[in-house]
């Protein structure tokens, strides 16, 4: 046998050889557990030390296998340890880098259905880059999805409060303080942003609009109240708007935007304003 | 001084005829090239995985060319013999070694010129200001002079692979020696402690010269810190070679 033919023989033995030794690899790989990946990633202070000098470059590399791994949907368990990857490892590497926050936060709120987990880690990149408006503009939004308004208004409120921030911001606090009902506190926002000299003239007429619209809205909750206390007080409704006053219910009548009394049926007890029909509510 | 600069000349002359440097050279440039790519796979800011890689290459290639082209520089001449050659001309030992430090930081200050512009210029194409990376990669040229010494004291009396073992160790040692402050918390003797203090400032501090996360954030470096890190790393260079210059004086040759 020519030497050409044993070296050609023992390179299609070993090439077989590979195949087959692959193929059982792949035929024993257990399928995925989702957390058994995790379970040996290491703390990231560990990893930062590891790392000699390139903790930065770890947490890009976390981070890219986090998506991976996050990606993948068939995985049981995925929810398990994603704020200790997001919110432990890669920040410990590199706890500027602000897309895991968000990312984690995502992950958590959206697919996890875990609200605070999401807010967890968005206040914790808050904590670590405090100039960074932001995580509290997206916590702001997590909290207006899960209905939280109040909530909301008060993250807005905080990424409103750092430098650079945009003014925009101040619009956002006062459109959940009106979701959350609390329209007094709305209206006091809107006149913030009506007032403010950093907005245009679009920014001031949506604010003129909406301080109009709330006022008339919390006029009329304000004596739609007065004229039920008044009812449950004396057994029926009051004559004329006036009679709130005297009872000493309000200690006086509001007037509509326009400068107008607001309109009152004694026989319904509804209030109603013109002001309020001009603007279609 | 002339002859410091004959030597460092044709050291510099010689290393960029290695392939090993072209290939070192050429795999920096793929990686700084290829992080757009890589920056593809990322949700979010492209840019920062783009200047973490780019300054990756700078700092992990250049510690490639410190170990393997420093590692040889020396015991190279002695295996051939050309040092017998060198040294019967008017050279002194300690201004070899100079010299062969001087050719290496050369061979370096040219790969971090190369794969540092790259980066630069990588950063520029994607419509950011690249200059706050200007100081990191500087800092990264002072710490690999300070690998490179190592090198050359090692490689003034041992051979390559030991040379090269031993440069890598003290590589990893000066990016944990911050940990011996953390030990020197847990012991209990003071023996213990002054021994830690000892080697907490023996060892090069090399995380003291790293500056790539603040400069890949924009967070700009204040000049005293950048200034105070620069000096370090130059003064702790200059006493490894002068260290490097005393092994070789009393080095016999068989």
């Amino acid at each position: 046998m020519s030497g050409a033919l044993r070296a050609g023989l023992l390179l299609a033995t070993a090439v077989l050889g590979t195949g087959l030794a692959r193929a059982r690899l792949v035929a024993l790989d257990a399928p995925s557990s989702g957390s058994k990946d995790l379970l040996y990633l290491p703390n990231g202070k560990y990893l930062r030390a590891a790392s000699l000098g390139q903790a930065p470059l770890a947490a890009d590399l976390v981070y890219f296998w986090a998506i991976q791994f996050y990606s993948d949907y068939g995985r049981a368990d995925r929810f398990r340890f994603t704020e200790h990857v997001f919110g432990s490892v890669i920040p410990e590497l590199d706890p500027r880098f602000i897309d895991p926050y968000w990312l984690g936060a995502l992950i958590l709120t959206t697919e996890g259905g875990d609200l605070e987990g999401g807010l967890r880690l968005l206040d914790l990149g808050a904590e670590k880059n405090p100039r960074e408006w932001v995580f509290p503009f997206l916590a702001g939004w997590e909290c207006d999805h899960a209905k939280e308004y109040d909530r909301a208004a008060a993250y807005f409120d905080r990424a409103a409060r750092i430098p650079d921030a945009p003014a925009a911001l101040v619009r956002l606090v006062a459109g959940m303080r009106a979701r959350g009902g609390n329209l007094r506190e709305a209206i006091a926002k809107w006149e913030e942003v009506l007032t403010d000299p950093r907005g245009d003239d679009a920014s001031h007429a949506i604010a003129e609009r909406q301080v109009r619209t709330l006022t008339v809205r919390a006029d009329l909750q304000d004596l739609e109240a007065a004229v039920l206390t008044f009812r449950e007080r004396r057994g029926a409704p009051p004559r004329r708007l006036d009679e709130l006053v005297h009872a000493g219910i309000l200690t006086r009548l509001p007037l509509d935007p326009d400068g107008k009394p607001y309109r009152y049926d004694p026989r319904t007890g509804a209030v109603t304003s013109d002001a309020s029909r001009v603007l279609g509510s | 001084m002339r002859a410091i600069a004959a030597v460092a000349l044709n050291t510099f002359r010689e290393a960029i005829r290695d392939r090993v440097l072209y290939l070192i050279l050429a795999v920096a440039l793929a990686v700084v090239g290829g992080s757009r790519f890589v920056a593809m796979l990322t949700v979010g800011s492209e840019v920062k995985i783009v200047k973490d890689l780019g300054l990756a290459a700078v700092s992990i290639f250049g510690l490639l060319i410190a170990v393997f082209v420093g590692v040889s520089l020396v015991s190279k001449e002695i295996e051939r013999r050309t040092v017998f050659t060198l040294l019967a001309q008017p050279v002194a030992r300690w201004q070899f070694i100079a010299g062969k430090y001087a050719g290496l930081l050369l061979v370096l200050a040219a790969n971090v010129v190369l794969v540092g512009g790259a980066v630069l210029a990588a950063v520029a194409l994607m419509g950011e200001s690249p200059l706050a990376l200007v100081p990191a990669i500087v800092l990264i040229l002072v710490e690999l002079s300070v690998v490179a010494a190592f090198s050359v004291l090692f490689s003034s009396f041992t051979n390559p692979i030991l040379a090269a073992v031993g440069t890598v160790a003290v590589y990893v040692a000066g990016h944990l020696s911050w940990s011996f402050d953390l030990l020197r918390k847990r012991v209990a003797t003071a023996a213990a402690r002054t021994l830690c203090d000892v080697l907490h400032a023996v060892l090069p501090n090399l995380d003291r010269l790293d500056v790539k996360a603040d400069a890949v954030h924009g967070v700009a470096i204040p000049a005293g810190t950048f200034a105070a890190a620069a000096a370090y790393g130059a003064f702790y260079a200059i006493a490894v070679v002068v260290l490097a210059c005393i092994v070789f004086e009393r080095r016999e040759f068989a």
